[in-house]
């Protein structure tokens, strides 16, 4: 049974957002016995309400609230209004989360070490590193059933796979295959295997693919420890004299205010969110903003390198049909500076359906020369290439001077530029994918530079010394012993890999933590 | 080349919400004396001619030749609702269509639905991308509108060979995922 806590018992730890750090987090506590508020500002839908209608879903999932955007990155050119696409509502970003579950590699924990100073970057190592990840990573892949690990069987190649990896062979390429994914292959955990229905990101009919909305949360409901209450948007964090949070003050779904009282605060508001409701909550004892003694909230904004390439067949590939994102290859992930850049990327299917695709392929461009495109639709596969980005003191989150949102706060603007490292890398990673369809026969290729970012990190990063970040090894906020982040902000660097799993096992982590200082009293 | 928002072209119900509330704050800050003076544009349905240059436009704009008309039609309904209801959306729609018609007079000797040659109407577009005093605007509202509603009537999917939801029919397991066989 789902818990009810009173607005006054601050014996609670209060968890923002319920995506995969927030959702995770309450599940992890939860099962230890740790007691939970889940604030969600989304509403609560469930699998029965996800329709396969690409349209329909993005209007029902999507953060729509107002959001600015400044910096030479094309998505500030292209969708100035909607930096990132990610969800609001109870499971967050889980819900339309294409479901590759990636380790990030030894090197990418210790950017500063392996990569060295570089011009115009912030590079920081991370204070833990992959062996000290490699255990969490597991209790986070048995979690979600992640294929791939553990026994656990790959799914199968889809025709869009077959297209990826013909090409990857003859590139020489030997590392591709079905993806790590979050997606049964099998049934397990009480849920259904995949049905290849292609719509992983309109909310899996079949609950297939792991998302906290289905998993987690009610895992955490039924040990009558946790409370879960959607409409709930936190705009304020409060402190006592000493420094320590005691609550939080969050609009109801009615647009009431009421302040729930905590022990603890974790916020896993994704990586634009989290560092905006620090911000705003600013004091006369943090002027700057919450946890913000070091100025490093809302910097080293990192979204990655994510560009696509869409080649044209003269043979039907029909890149729709199933598991949408079950295809990688890997061999481009490595380091290897001789080819100009630090850093990897991952080559990942990228299908989209009709109305998607017609509607974002060649941003604003009419006539035939696009329409000819679009007639080529059955033919086309599609491949993203995600890699990591560096982060940027300048890249980073700022509250609007003047713009309001509906409850008369700051709206966050997202700042970002280029640094000439991802451009170099963005230039490789076309080449390499245009060589790669043209090798099997593409009759023609099509760049899209970026879609609105799906992978937020970097805001409040990690750091071993309190002035190069803002939370410890454990997502603890070096100035405020009581205040954890729980989400992708942490990330001290992005890496070439979807960053959910890393996520997932971060919160995983956490919780051990968040409870072992409780019961000791340090917090 | 003036930029689209990516929200807007995706969600139909994003722009159109917005683009009313736009034009009415632009009138409300002339302030009180402005707003007494001009007299609120009737809302109305457009006429019969009218469409047929939004139908003509939108193909032009996606011009795929395996559509017939009737898909395009289709597509520039909801800019007919929402004349109907909204008398600023009327004014601007007229407006544009005025201006369509009247450079392609100009340049091609006929109003636009009415030249047959494509080039020519393909150059009134480029004239109206590029000219910094042509209607900006109504080429973003047509756009914007109808690259959602051309593309997501289910009618259209299989002209492009999409087979569109699954869910329904048990996905694509047992319905040729994987029946690629030309590698």
């Amino acid at each position: 049974m789902p818990a009810k806590f009173d607005l006054n018992d601050s014996s609670v730890v209060v968890i923002i957002g319920s995506g995969a750090g927030g959702g995770t987090l309450a599940n992890e506590l939860a099962q230890k016995g740790v007691s939970s508020v889940v604030l969600e500002a989304g509403k609560r839908i469930e699998i029965t309400d996800f329709q396969n209608d690409e349209d329909a879903m993005f209007g029902l999932f999507t953060w729509l609230d107002p959001r600015t955007t400044s910096g030479s990155w094309y998505v500030a050119k292209t969708s100035p209004d909607l930096p990132a696409w990610i969800c609001k509502l109870v499971g967050g970003t889980t819900v339309h989360w294409g479901a590759c579950a990636l380790r990030f590699q030894e090197h990418e924990f210790k950017v500063r070490t392996r990569y060295g100073a570089i011009a115009g970057a912030n590079l920081l190592d991370w204070p833990i590193d992959l062996k000290e990840m490699d255990p969490y990573y597991d209790r986070a892949e048995l979690k979600m059933g992640v294929t791939g690990t553990h026994g656990i069987p790959r799914l199968p190649v889809s025709n869009h796979g077959k297209v990826l990896f013909a090409g990857a062979k003859k590139m020489g390429y030997t590392q591709f295959m079905t993806t790590n994914m979050a997606i049964n292959s099998v049934p397990r955990d009480g849920r259904a295997s995949c049905q290849q229905t292609g719509f992983c990101v309109q909310g899996c009919t079949f609950g297939a693919k792991w998302s906290t909305l289905y998993t987690e949360i009610p895992k955490a409901e039924a040990t009558g420890k946790t409370e879960v209450r959607p409409e709930s948007q936190v705009l304020h964090i409060e402190h006592d004299k000493s420094g320590k949070v005691t609550g939080v003050v969050y609009a109801d779904r009615t647009g009431a205010m009421q302040r729930q009282k905590a022990r603890v605060v974790a916020v896993a508001g994704n990586a634009i969110e989290s560092p905006r409701l620090l911000l705003n909550s600013s004091s006369s004892m943090f002027p700057q903003g919450l946890a913000n003694s070091s100025g490093q909230v809302g910097k080293n904004y990192m979204r990655h390198m994510t560009s696509t390439v869409f080649a044209i067949f003269d043979k039907p590939v029909h890149m729709y049909r199933g598991t949408a994102q079950s295809g990688i290859v890997m061999d481009e992930a490595r380091l290897d500076t001789k080819r100009g850049f630090v850093g990897g990327y991952q080559m990942e299917l990228l299908p989209q359906g009709l109305p998607s695709f017609a509607q974002n392929i060649v941003p604003n461009a009419w006539g035939r020369d696009r329409a000819s495109i679009v007639d080529s639709y059955v033919n086309i596969a599609g491949v993203w290439l995600i890699g990591e980005d560096l982060p940027r003191d300048t890249n980073r989150i700022t509250l609007h001077p003047s713009r309001k949102d509906q409850y008369g706060l700051p709206i966050p603007n997202v700042h970002s530029d280029d640094h000439p490292n991802d451009l170099a890398m963005q230039k490789h990673a076309f080449a390499q994918a245009d060589a790669l369809y043209k090798s099997i026969g593409a009759k023609r290729t099509v760049h899209h530079e970026a879609f609105p970012s799906t992978h937020n990190m970097g805001t409040c990063r990690m750091s071993e010394k309190p002035q190069d970040g803002v939370v410890n090894r454990w997502g603890q906020s070096h100035d405020v012993k009581n205040l954890f982040v729980s989400d992708g902000s942490q990330f001290a660097s992005s890496g070439g890999e979807n960053p959910t799993l890393t996520i997932v096992a971060l919160a995983i982590r956490q919780a051990e933590h968040i409870s072992g200082q409780m019961a000791k009293g340090a917090v | 080349m003036k930029l689209l928002n990516w929200t807007q072209r995706f969600s139909r119900r994003g722009f159109l919400s917005g683009s009313a509330a736009t034009i009415a704050a632009v009138t409300a800050t002339g302030g009180n004396v402005l707003a007494q003076e001009f007299t609120t544009p009737q809302p109305g349905s457009l006429k019969s001619e009218e469409v047929r240059t939004l139908v003509v436009f939108a193909r032009d704009l996606f011009p795929h030749d395996r559509l017939d008309d009737s898909f395009y039609e289709r597509a520039v309904k909801p800019l007919e609702a929402e004349a109907a209801k909204d008398g600023y959306t009327r004014q601007s729609l007229a407006f544009g269509i005025e201006w369509l018609n009247g450079t392609a007079t100009r340049m091609a000797g006929a109003p636009y639905a009415e030249v047959t040659d494509e080039q020519k109407r393909v150059a009134v577009v480029t004239r109206l991308r590029e000219d910094q005093s042509a209607p900006a605007r109504f080429f973003d509202k047509i756009y914007s509108t109808t690259i959602v509603s051309l593309y997501n009537q289910p009618e259209v999917w299989p002209k492009f060979g999409y087979e569109g939801p699954s869910s329904n029919k048990g996905g694509y397991i047992n319905r040729g995922f994987n029946d690629l066989d030309w590698l």
